[in-house]
């Protein structure tokens, strides 16, 4: 293809304003469309990352449960040894702290509500320091003993305000009840944090409702400088515990995070957003563990561990993001699925037109032939023509998307709906990649040139002095 | 003579094959009932034995029966307590015979206001399993609760789905757990810490404060007032790790039926939400035997649709 046939495309494309306004405007829409699905999609992906690596605590879990003196398993470890090696799988990691975590009934008069208590070692925090926004309180009075901070949704509910008294009712590690109070000193806006209603308290506060040693734990919550490199990390953990000898297995599960109240495949309604698990049971049996790959199929026939026993589970933010992902994987489906239609109807438009266009062209078809353009000019130029018409459509389709997409994400939606888990800070995250924006710039091109063979291999075979005649 | 010795080494040989038999068998018996649970810390032998039943110990009804109790309630000691603590437990419950009842449940919570249930329940106390399905109301129907070998499911007929579930759940969101459908065995699961004597109404009560034997137990301490003329329990607190109130179960009205004492009339009030309370009344109460059937997943399938 010359210069010479991208003019005469150019002039051919100014020609009939109407008609590439029409063609155009229906390629501009698919790629418009394709851009947007794509750019929310990839922002919320982003979103849900996010806030389960605040719903679970780290972007790497590493769970441990022990097997009690009957022989079942319990959501707790002691083993300073695990922590250390965690800490010494290398770079990319900003903290490693422990994590307890129980389903907890808070009451404030007569009032309950079922919650998720996290216990957080505050001096070792980052993540939720630098995450959470705190409307009423502040964290200098989360150091405080037996303090707690609420999401602005539960506090709202119950008309708690900061210094109000609550009571905690739990399941102990072991699975006894217990209940506790706390001092609520601080309030955060769930809003900003996904929809979260988690309430955090002092990793030692919590220790101790659940009736766990001074140093035991229920999970190790690695927090890492960047999120994608979470699989990485869990791999490298994976093999350091399982080359000192620990029985270690991959995967999330709903129960994921430290959670004392649960069995690892116990499901919970806001599990998968927040690797909370729901059941009152504290404990397992080993058959409920039996999904944690090479260990639950060795261990399967027995119904119980020897007491002692300890068992860890690796699961990485990803995987924790796994139900909600795959929603979102769907959501991009049926965009791609959209965008073929647009296209499929653009194409049939395109192709319809330049048909159109050959028959009112013929007669210049046989002029240019008859001054010396050649078959493979006639075909250049169509096809130059439909490149043109298509590409540059489907740029201003791409162009008019961004400040759209960036325009919706200004709209608030409520954090506590369906996808709460996937707005930041209420609002969709608009967040197209250029790989992304090029692939719809390029596919949509390749289909347009695809609609545009047929009627340019037709021109390029009209016969010059037959066009004349039939046209004189 | 050849052929004499030779039918004695064979004879011999039948005889220690027999012998390893019995003991392989009695190894098979033991590891077998291990792994059905095995015995309750402190609890003695196995479970399963003559006279016992699914974790029950060893003895556990026989050593009731010639326990001569104190005639004055101030000269009880410990173990007299627990063992009339036994004595509430095997009486409460049906080691003889299968039981069947319709469970009528109201629950009353400031949240949720008042909300009525009816189940029909099929108990086997000697192997502590017991099926129970919701009757009422209509949205509930069919909904179905199983345990048995020391396992719990609830079933969805909705879905179809069995899911796990344990003795310390809560009965749809009220005061009610599980466990208090169950058989009793405060005696297999608590030490007696401290007693006392008080009245409770009109009856002369013993007051007894329970420990937990072990930290699986849900409740760690508990305390018990049992009338001492009737030998029933009236009322029980339940104590979390810190001490505090959970929840009180009042036993108001009991009917015998053969040797057992069933209390027909339960109350459960919350201790943290005093508003929040429920009643159990059991009706239609039959002692007659069930098929094993009816204790599978399979029949709670079948029965609730």
């Amino acid at each position: 293809m010359r210069l010479i046939h991208l003019k005469l495309a150019a002039r051919n494309v100014r020609r009939q304003p109407h008609r590439t306004i029409a063609l155009g405007g229906a390629v501009a829409f698919s790629a418009l469309v394709m851009a947007l699905i794509s750019g929310f999609v990839n922002g919320m992906d982003l979103a849900v990352q996010d806030n389960v690596t605040l719903y679970s605590g780290g972007h790497v879990l590493v769970s441990g449960y022990t097997a009690s003196w009957s022989g079942r398993l319990q959501n707790r470890f002691a083993d300073d040894a695990v922590a250390n090696i965690v800490e010494g799988t290398g770079g990319g990691i900003r903290t490693v702290s422990p994590l307890a975590q129980s389903r907890a009934t808070v009451v404030f008069g007569t009032r309950e509500i079922q919650l998720t208590l996290r216990g957080v070692d505050w001096s070792k925090d980052q993540l939720y320091h630098d995450s959470l926004i705190l409307t009423r309180g502040d964290w200098k009075g989360l150091e405080g003993a037996r303090t707690m901070l609420m999401s602005a949704q539960t506090a709202d509910r119950f008309g708690l305000a900061v210094g109000d008294q609550v009571v905690v009712r739990l399941t102990t590690a072991s699975g006894q009840q217990n209940v506790t109070d706390y001092k609520v000193a601080a309030i955060y806006d769930d809003g900003a944090a996904g929809g979260m209603n988690t309430a955090f308290v002092a990793f030692g506060d919590l220790a101790a409702d659940l009736n766990m040693k001074s140093n035991e734990q229920q999970a190790i919550a690695v927090f890492l400088k960047n999120s994608t490199d979470a699989e990485k990390a869990a791999q490298s953990i994976v093999a350091a515990l399982s080359a000192k000898g620990f029985t270690v297995s991959r995967g999330s599960s709903t129960g994921a995070g430290a959670s004392n109240a649960g069995s690892p495949n116990a499901g919970s309604s806001d599990a998968a957003a927040s690797g909370a698990a729901a059941t009152q049971d504290s404990s397992i049996t080993a058959p409920a563990f039996q999904g944690a790959g090479a260990w639950g199929a060795q261990q399967g026939a027995n119904r119980r561990l020897a007491p002692g026993t300890a068992v860890y589970r690796i699961s990485t933010v990803q995987e924790l993001a796994g139900e909600i992902g795959s929603a979102l994987g769907s959501i991009r489906w049926i965009g791609y699925a959209v965008f073929l239609l647009m296209l499929i109807v653009s194409a049939t438009g395109i192709s319809n037109s330049y048909r159109m266009v050959l028959l009112e062209r013929t007669k210049e078809i046989g002029m240019l032939r008859c001054i010396g353009y050649k078959k493979k000019d006639v075909f250049s130029s169509f096809i130059a023509e439909g490149i043109l018409l298509a590409g540059g459509a489907a740029l201003v389709g791409i162009l008019l998307a961004l400040p759209i997409g960036f325009g919706i994400g200004l709209i608030p939606f409520n954090p506590h709906g369906d996808f709460g888990a996937a707005l930041v800070r209420g609002h969709l995250r608009f967040a197209p990649t250029a790989g992304q924006l090029l692939l719809i710039l390029v596919f949509v091109t390749i289909v347009a040139i695809a609609a545009v063979f047929l009627p340019a291999r037709k021109a390029a075979e009209v016969v010059p002095v037959e066009a004349l005649r039939k046209t004189a | 003579m050849a052929d004499i010795r030779g039918v004695k080494v064979r004879f011999s040989h039948a005889r220690l094959t027999s012998k390893l038999s019995i003991v392989l068998f009695g190894l098979v018996l033991v590891f077998s009932a291990r792994a059905q649970g095995g015995p309750p810390p402190g609890g003695g032998g196995g479970g399963g034995g003559p006279g016992g039943g699914i974790g029950l110990p060893l003895n556990f009804l026989q050593a009731d029966k010639d326990y001569k109790f104190p005639d004055d309630i101030t000269k009880y000691t410990a173990t007299d307590f627990l063992m009339l603590v036994r004595r509430t437990d095997i009486r409460s419950s049906f080691y003889k015979s299968d039981m069947s009842a319709t469970i009528s449940m109201v629950t009353v919570s400031p949240d949720r206001g008042t909300q009525t249930f009816k189940q029909q329940i099929f108990r086997r106390d000697k192997d502590d399993a017991f099926l129970m399905i919701t009757l009422e109301p209509e949205s509930r129907k069919g909904q179905g609760m199983l345990r048995v070998d020391n396992n719990m499911w609830r079933y969805d007929p909705t879905s179809r789905k069995f899911t796990h579930t344990t003795l310390k759940d809560t009965y749809e969101n009220s005061t009610v757990t599980n466990n208090d459908f169950r058989r009793w065995q405060r005696s297999i699961d608590y030490s007696v810490e401290k007693l006392s004597t008080g009245m409770l109404g009109n009856y002369k009560v013993i007051i007894g404060e329970l420990k937990a034997n072990n930290d699986e137990v849900p409740f760690p301490y508990i305390k018990m007032y049992i009338e001492s003329e009737r030998k029933i329990v009236l009322k029980v607190e339940e104590y979390s790790l810190s001490m505090k109130l959970l929840r009180t179960a009042y036993y108001t009205q009991y009917v015998q039926i053969g040797d057992s004492f069933v209390p027909t009339v339960q109350i459960f009030q919350d201790g943290l939400i005093p508003e929040k309370r429920s009643q159990v009344t059991y009706t239609n109460i039959s002692t007659k035997p069930l098929p094993d059937y009816y204790f599978t997943k399979e029949y709670l399938e079948r029965v609730s649709q």
